[in-house]
């Protein structure tokens, strides 16, 4: 059977070139779009981990997310903050999405906030953020191609960058946290306070005790493991992943029904030969599922082999994007490919088994 | 046995008996619409009659649901067309291997395959696809295809329907070797009374009904009379 299943498929060279195609493309809609998503957002968060604090304070209902925060925190409390037993380091940060370059700035205190492991590191320039200045990181700058000395237009304001940056923390752009307050309206109000336990206190307690101070607020360790579940922290998210799932998986689908439904009716006379010659219904319901599955194994190969190719264009065009594709993620993509095809041919393979096999003689 | 067919109910064959032994070679002739496909396709349990029983090595058909006639399709009986009905995407050989595949690898190892090729000339022509194949070739396959997996009998619809008469006599004196050297029980229908001529026993049918069994001789002797007569 299987010597049938593979002539039929190299004896229709286009349609199944245009189905593998199709089922290509909805693995690469798939994997693609979860992809930049859950890439982009997990490599945010990553970067919220690497500036090094043990705790984030946020107001109560607050997202790790800080797009998505009010800034609505008192600068004060970062004295307060200070005074908790065991709290070696305080940095209030100021966010605000700008949509100039569709990301995040932070309003900062280079001071404090250079007392956290993911400081920043000058590659170039220097360490300066008063006034209109800003410091930009290594990645935005090569996406921008952007020099010391240069203008950045940010949220209306015109900023001359003073240094570029080693990437790896939070944002892409850092401005002073006076000036952002002052662009924003929000004189003493920050979006987030970093804090950093004495390196020799017991972190937990530490925790303990700013719950303690601070019990009406939101407060993450940042070695908690689930803050880097974006889908966790994110509303909205994982059902949008699985639209987009859902979306990719009625492609298939639909594709595979449309071309083997075609194809049972070109195939009727051929179907009535295998019943004269005593194929039984599992035989050709059989014949075709296999069919689906190899195309749609086909499609799945090589929709995960153009994903790859665009994860790579696409962090080439656009440094500042994420793609996240996992083995679990192929894995998912080429599983996902084969369900929906298979699922596609079942009615073809249906209506194929049920054919009167004298009717199916004598089509023409 | 009888088969209604149709809204109007009108009997496509009616009150038909008919015994086939184990061996024979059996032609039946009759006019277009008389009933001839209709009687094969009963045979063959791709129909089922509307009153009445077929018999294939003692096993009921007409009480058997859908799948057991397709097993009992499978296990005793072989098709030969008029069209070939081969399947354009395999080859010679592949449409020979799918009729064993379906069977569960049939009866007879590869020698036994070997033999039935030789048996219709078919060695050196195994590789060719049916359209790189001519007239005679696929009916000669499609009858290889047919009787390689030892089917208790071969039911065969106007096999030189679509052939030129060097073609049907090939096919023909195909199937008498068949019958001869392999025992294989073969009903052929036919319009052709030469290709009639071939087989051991004759059957005429006329408006659903079979008119009176001949012996070649018989037949053979009446079609002289009429080259006479005319």
């Amino acid at each position: 059977m299987e010597n049938l299943i593979a002539a039929n498929i190299r004896s229709r060279p286009t349609r199944t070139f245009i189905s593998v195609l199709a089922v290509a493309l909805g693995v690469v809609i798939m994997l693609v779009v979860g992809g930049i998503v859950s890439g982009t957002l997990n490599d945010y968060l990553g970067r919220t981990v690497a500036v090094g604090a043990d705790y984030i304070l946020q107001p109560a209902g607050s997202s790790v997310l800080y797009a998505f925060s009010d800034a609505s925190l008192n600068v004060k409390l970062a004295g307060t903050l200070r005074q908790v037993p065991g709290i070696e380091a305080v940095t209030p940060v100021l966010s605000k999405f700008s949509p100039a370059h569709f990301g995040l700035v932070f309003g900062i205190d280079m001071e404090s906030y250079n007392k956290f492991p993911g400081r920043l590191q000058m590659l170039s320039g220097r360490a300066s953020l008063k006034g209109d200045e800003a410091i930009v990181d290594q990645i935005l700058a090569e996406a921008k191609k952007l020099k010391p000395g240069m203008t950045l237009n940010i949220l209306d304001h015109d900023f001359t960058i003073t240094g570029i940056c080693k990437s790896g923390a939070v944002v892409r752009v850092f401005l002073p946290l006076e000036t952002l307050q002052k662009l924003l309206g929000t004189t003493d109000r920050v979006t987030v306070l970093f804090a950093k336990a004495s390196p020799n206190a017991n972190t937990e307690t530490v925790f303990q005790n700013v719950r303690r101070q601070f019990p009406h607020y939101s407060l993450l360790r940042a070695s908690d493991p689930n803050l880097l579940l974006a889908e966790t922290r994110l509303p909205g998210l994982k059902e949008f992943r699985i639209t987009v799932i859902v979306i990719s998986m009625l492609l298939s689908f639909m594709v595979i029904l449309l071309a083997m439904y075609t194809t049972i009716f070109e195939r009727t006379r051929e179907i009535g030969i295998l019943k004269s010659l005593g194929a039984s219904r599992n035989f050709i319901v059989g014949m075709i599922l296999k069919e689906s599955v190899m195309i749609c194994g086909l499609g799945a190969v090589m929709g995960i082999c153009i994903s790859e190719i665009v994860r790579k264009i696409v962090i080439v065009m656009f440094p500042t994007l994420q793609v996240s594709m996992t083995f679990r993620d192929l894995l998912s993509g080429l599983v996902l490919g084969l369900i929906a095809g298979t699922l596609g041919a079942l009615y073809p393979a249906y209506k194929a088994a049920r054919m009167d096999p004298v009717r199916a003689l004598s089509y023409e | 046995m009888t088969y209604r067919s149709g809204r109007l109910n009108v009997p496509a064959l009616q009150n038909v008996n008919l015994t086939v032994n184990h061996g024979e070679f059996i032609a039946i002739m009759g006019p277009s619409g008389c009933g001839k496909s209709t009687l094969l396709h009963l045979l063959g349990g791709l129909l089922r009659p509307t009153h009445g029983k077929i018999f294939i090595d003692g096993i009921d058909i007409s009480k058997l649901s859908d799948s057991e006639r397709t097993a009992v399709r499978r296990d005793k009986i072989g098709y030969v067309f008029q069209r070939f009905n081969l399947l354009p995407t395999l080859t010679a050989k592949g449409n020979i291997e799918l009729a064993k595949k379906i069977h569960g690898n049939g009866f007879l190892g590869s020698n036994g395959v070997d033999h039935i090729l030789e048996i219709l000339g078919l060695t050196g022509k195994i590789q060719f696809r049916p359209s790189e194949l001519s007239g005679g070739e696929q009916q000669r396959v499609a009858i290889a295809r047919a009787v390689v997996t030892r089917p208790s009998i071969v039911l065969a619809d106007e096999p030189t329907g679509s052939l030129d008469s060097l073609n049907s006599g090939k096919v023909l004196e195909m199937l008498r070797e068949l019958n001869d050297q392999l025992g294989q029980t073969i009903v052929m229908i036919t319009h052709d009374s030469d290709a009639a001529s071939t087989a051991s026993r004759v059957i005429e049918m006329k408006d659903g009904q079979i008119l009176r069994p001949s012996s070649r001789f018989a037949l053979s002797h009446s079609l002289k009379d009429s080259a006479e007569k005319s």
